[in-house]
């Protein structure tokens, strides 16, 4: 790392609406480092990277990049002239191919007499791809037919076939499983050579370990930065969150409890490739933990259970119910959290209470001949809001202008509303910040005390060791281990049977 | 690597930090905390602003048509009365049909052949009526033939799993053909009711009546049940819908079920009001119900921001445009043509604006 400062931003507002994104933020990034930011969900992180990045303008301030004046007005300027980001969410386009993705309004420069050399792209395609390590993926595979992980890659593949002075990895190690991270450290490694990375994550260990510097953010305001000498999790932690966090993060207790009857059980489940002869068995009171490697078939076992998923073979029963689809499910109270919140779980469009409302509809209207009243409508929404402590200034907020971490409160909350007794969690802390968590992990102990049963897909091992009631590990779409909570439970005997 | 148990779990990821006061942060505590309060109140007030303006904007819209059909309408010495008449003759045949098709609309659905269907049950009624005279069969068989339609092309969408839209292509043919048909049946080239008995039924108070009927009807539906919700649901992310215990089927077929209700009495009021039917009646009907939802503020992508009311705005706003127009380009060569022009025009420039707006409140933050 050089002392040579690459990109400056001075006095940086933004506002969206009554939330002020970013209140007149300084930051400064140097020739060769890793720029870690960190901090709450809705601290202002993306946005003052996409900002960078041409995603919008500020309403104030200015930048400057190598000495100039930088204002991109697009992203594609910005990557043309030296800064690139890959975004939090999903940025490729699924209806076309991996190589299309990849020369993205560029395909002019494989073009003759109108006619596109996909041979020539494809083969220029591969060569960006294994550039950053990846080299099992056809460039001529549809982007929407990859999985979430493949597809940041191929994002990041973009990004950095452009060879951009300044890249910014805007948390995309949530969507990645452990060879996806390796191949994203390397990159970021090569590439500090010959510039610098602005690296956002919610891990606090990763972004220390990282990252050369370290900023954090709240609320909108750059609180401090650290140099990796000072880099201290407790003072990294305070800084973030602003208080002091009191009790445990998981449960506490260390012993597998449950009730006697059983509220979900899935016999001889066969999906495609995906799912090979799963059984499962859920009791009232209980958490059941899901984990294994990206490719298990946790994630398609969750949508299974709640009869979103053409199972080949197999059932799923709830109380003398067959679950066989999403209505029956929701009908019999199940509830399920997506991995992919933005697209499965929310209507971002709507507003808060009618994300909340949506799951609970027959209970407003019940007693009332279904009608469903404003008044009835806010206050079936209002408790969910004040018990998740949703930060918003109404029910009527736009859930697209909220942070990830309040977005999974709504999802949380319409499940909660609407008296879920069945909750299949599929990543439910993915992209959340350490506050957001804890609340989450509160709130999975305190449904777990009221009886009901519960699923948690996850993978983060500390999350399911913390939390579950049993852990099963999948492997290539079977269940091959069971493991009981206890004091003796042990990480590296669950990892193997993973791998 | 090493063991790790739930305990250890715990204590690894504990916070037990205090807060830290951080000095930058201390410093400017107090001037930042009154820039604070002062920008959030400006930037809340500006939102609540923008978000009145797009509530109201339909309605300025439709203020300032009135305004200038009134201008237009009094310098030209028009009959006022007549005028009024006419406008409301005919915008309410079109907020019928709109205010029913406003439920396929907030889907984010959308049905190419709700024109031929109207001609289409408004022959049905003519032919209907023409056996046994009475204006309570010709009322049912309108309705009948509408909702059928409606329901058959929600139906092929169900049972083949495609997007109703396709089966509202395939529907428009289909119609066309129904009604070439039909008119055959009479031996001529159209279908004609008794005028006396048109003229009997044409009338203000009937059509009023079965506007404010239907339209109460579809308020209650579309605000005060799950249905509405659901609809707008559906349109604003249906794979979330679908996940959350939606049946899409059943919620298309009632949509397109209420939609068809609102094309029956539309086409009821037709036929009384031209008894006249060829082919080619009602071939705007289609386009001029989906111009009025859109001049009434209705999003064409359907979702939580549909309206009801759009339909209703939208159905006068069209009336009080073209009466305008009419009078202004009365006797002019091509004033027909000039009219349809504008229309078009201020067609694509609400739509702009609807769309500009909503690309603002979708970039990412």
């Amino acid at each position: 790392m050089t002392n040579d400062v690459v990109l400056t931003v001075t006095d940086m507002s933004k506002s969206f609406g009554v939330v002020r994104a970013l209140k007149h933020v300084d930051f400064e990034l140097r020739d060769g480092e890793i720029h870690g930011l960190i901090g709450e969900n809705g601290s202002g992180k993306s946005t003052m990277t996409s900002i960078i990045a041409g995603s919008q303008p500020a309403d104030s301030g200015t930048m400057l990049f190598q000495g100039a004046p930088w204002a991109p007005a697009t992203v594609n300027e910005s990557l043309a002239n030296g800064i690139g980001m890959v975004v939090q969410e999903s940025g490729t386009v699924p209806g076309i191919t991996v190589a299309e993705n990849l020369f993205l309004g560029e395909t002019g420069q494989f073009t003759r007499f109108g006619i596109v050399d996909r041979r020539a792209m494809n083969k220029k395609a591969s060569a960006a791809l294994e550039a950053i390590g990846v080299e099992d993926l056809n460039p001529a595979t549809p982007a929407g037919a990859c999985d979430f992980q493949t597809r940041k890659l191929v994002e990041l593949a973009r990004v950095m076939m452009y060879e951009p002075k300044v890249v910014v990895i805007d948390e995309t190690t949530t969507a990645l499983a452990q060879d996806g991270r390796d191949l994203l450290y390397k990159a970021m490694d090569t590439h500090k050579t010959r510039g610098a990375v602005v690296f956002i994550s919610h891990d606090l260990d990763e972004i220390m370990s990282v990252c050369d510097r370290l900023t954090v953010l709240r609320d909108g305001d750059i609180i401090c930065t650290f140099d990796k000498d000072e880099f201290d999790e407790g003072a990294i932690r305070a800084a973030m969150i602003g208080r002091s966090m009191e009790g445990h993060y998981y449960r506490e207790d260390n012993k597998a409890t449950h009730h006697d009857e059983v509220w979900l059980s899935a016999t001889g489940l066969n999906l495609e490739n995906k799912l090979k002869d799963v059984s499962i068995e859920v009791r009232s009171g209980e958490i059941v933990g899901v984990g294994g490697l990206s490719h298990c078939g946790m994630h398609e076992l969750g949508k299974a259970l709640f009869g979103a998923a053409p199972l080949e073979s197999g059932e799923v029963v709830s109380r003398g119910v067959k679950i066989t689809n999403e209505r029956r499910a929701v009908r019999n109270a199940f509830g399920y959290v997506s991995k992919d919140r933005d697209t499965e779980s929310l209507s971002l469009t709507a507003s808060i209470r009618d994300n909340i409302a949506s799951a609970g509809l027959r209970l407003i209207g019940k007693g009332r001949a279904g009608l469903i009243t404003k008044r009835a409508e806010n206050a079936y929404v209002q408790t969910p809001i004040d018990q998740l402590e949703i930060k918003a200034p109404g029910a009527g907020t736009i859930v697209s202008t909220l942070s990830g971490g309040n977005k999974q409160k709504v999802v949380f909350g319409k499940w909660i509303a609407c008296g879920t007794e069945v909750l299949i969690l599929d990543c439910p802390t993915r992209g959340v910040d350490v506050g957001v968590k804890q609340a989450m992990y509160r709130l999975m102990t305190q449904l777990k005390d009221e009886g009901k049963a519960i699923v948690l897909i996850s993978e983060e091992m500390t999350e399911l060791m913390g939390m579950s009631d049993r852990l099963l590990i999948m492997k290539d779409g079977r269940v091959v281990r069971e493991f009981e909570r206890s004091a003796d439970l042990n990480e590296m005997e669950i990892i193997e049977c993973m791998i | 690597m090493h063991d790790l148990n739930p305990t250890d779990v715990n204590k690894e990821t504990d916070v037990t930090v205090d807060t830290r006061d951080d000095a930058k942060t201390t410093a400017t505590s107090t001037t930042k905390a009154e820039t604070t309060t002062k920008a959030d109140a400006k930037a809340a007030s500006k939102a609540r602003r923008g978000k009145l303006f797009a509530d109201l904007a339909p309605l300025i819209g439709l203020a300032v048509l009135a305004i200038a059909f009134v201008l237009v309408g009094t310098s030209s010495g028009t009959n006022m009365g007549y005028a009024v008449e006419t406008l409301i003759n005919q915008s309410v045949i079109i907020i019928i049909i709109a205010t029913g098709a406003i439920f396929i609309f907030a889907m984010g659905s959308f049905d190419i052949s709700l024109g031929a269907s109207t001609l289409v049950a408004a022959m049905v009624a003519g032919l209907v009526h023409n056996a046994t005279g009475s204006l309570w069969l010709m009322l049912g068989a309108a309705i009948l033939t509408a909702v059928a339609t409606s329901l058959i092309s929600a139906t092929l969408a169900a049972v083949f799993n495609l997007p109703v839209f396709v089966t509202t292509v395939a529907m428009l043919s289909v119609l066309g053909a129904v009604a070439a048909a039909l008119v055959q049946t009479t031996g001529g080239a159209q279908i004609r009711i008794d005028r006396a008995f048109s003229r009997e039924y044409d009338t203000l108070a009937v059509k009023l009546i079965v506007a404010a009927v239907f339209l109460a009807l579809c308020v209650f539906l579309f605000n005060y049940t799950r249905l509405g919700r659901v609809e707008k649901l559906v349109g604003g992310n249906p794979m979330t819908a679908k996940l959350t215990g939606v049946s899409m089927k059943l919620t298309a077929i009632a949509a397109f079920g209420i939609a068809g209700l609102g094309v029956g009495l539309g086409a009821f009021l037709t036929v009384l009001r031209t008894p006249t039917l060829t082919v080619t009646s009602a071939s705007d009907i289609g386009m001029n119900i989906l111009v009025a939802m859109v001049f009434g503020g209705m999003v064409i992508s359907g979702g939580p921001r549909s309206r009801i009311y759009a339909a209703i705005i939208g159905g006068i706003s069209m009336a009080l445009l073209n009466q305008t127009m009419s009078i202004m380009l009365q006797g002019m060569a091509g004033g027909a043509g000039i009219a349809q022009m504008v229309r078009a025009v201020l067609f694509l420039a609400v739509v702009w604006l609807a769309a500009s707006g909503f690309r603002t409140k979708v970039l990412p933050r």
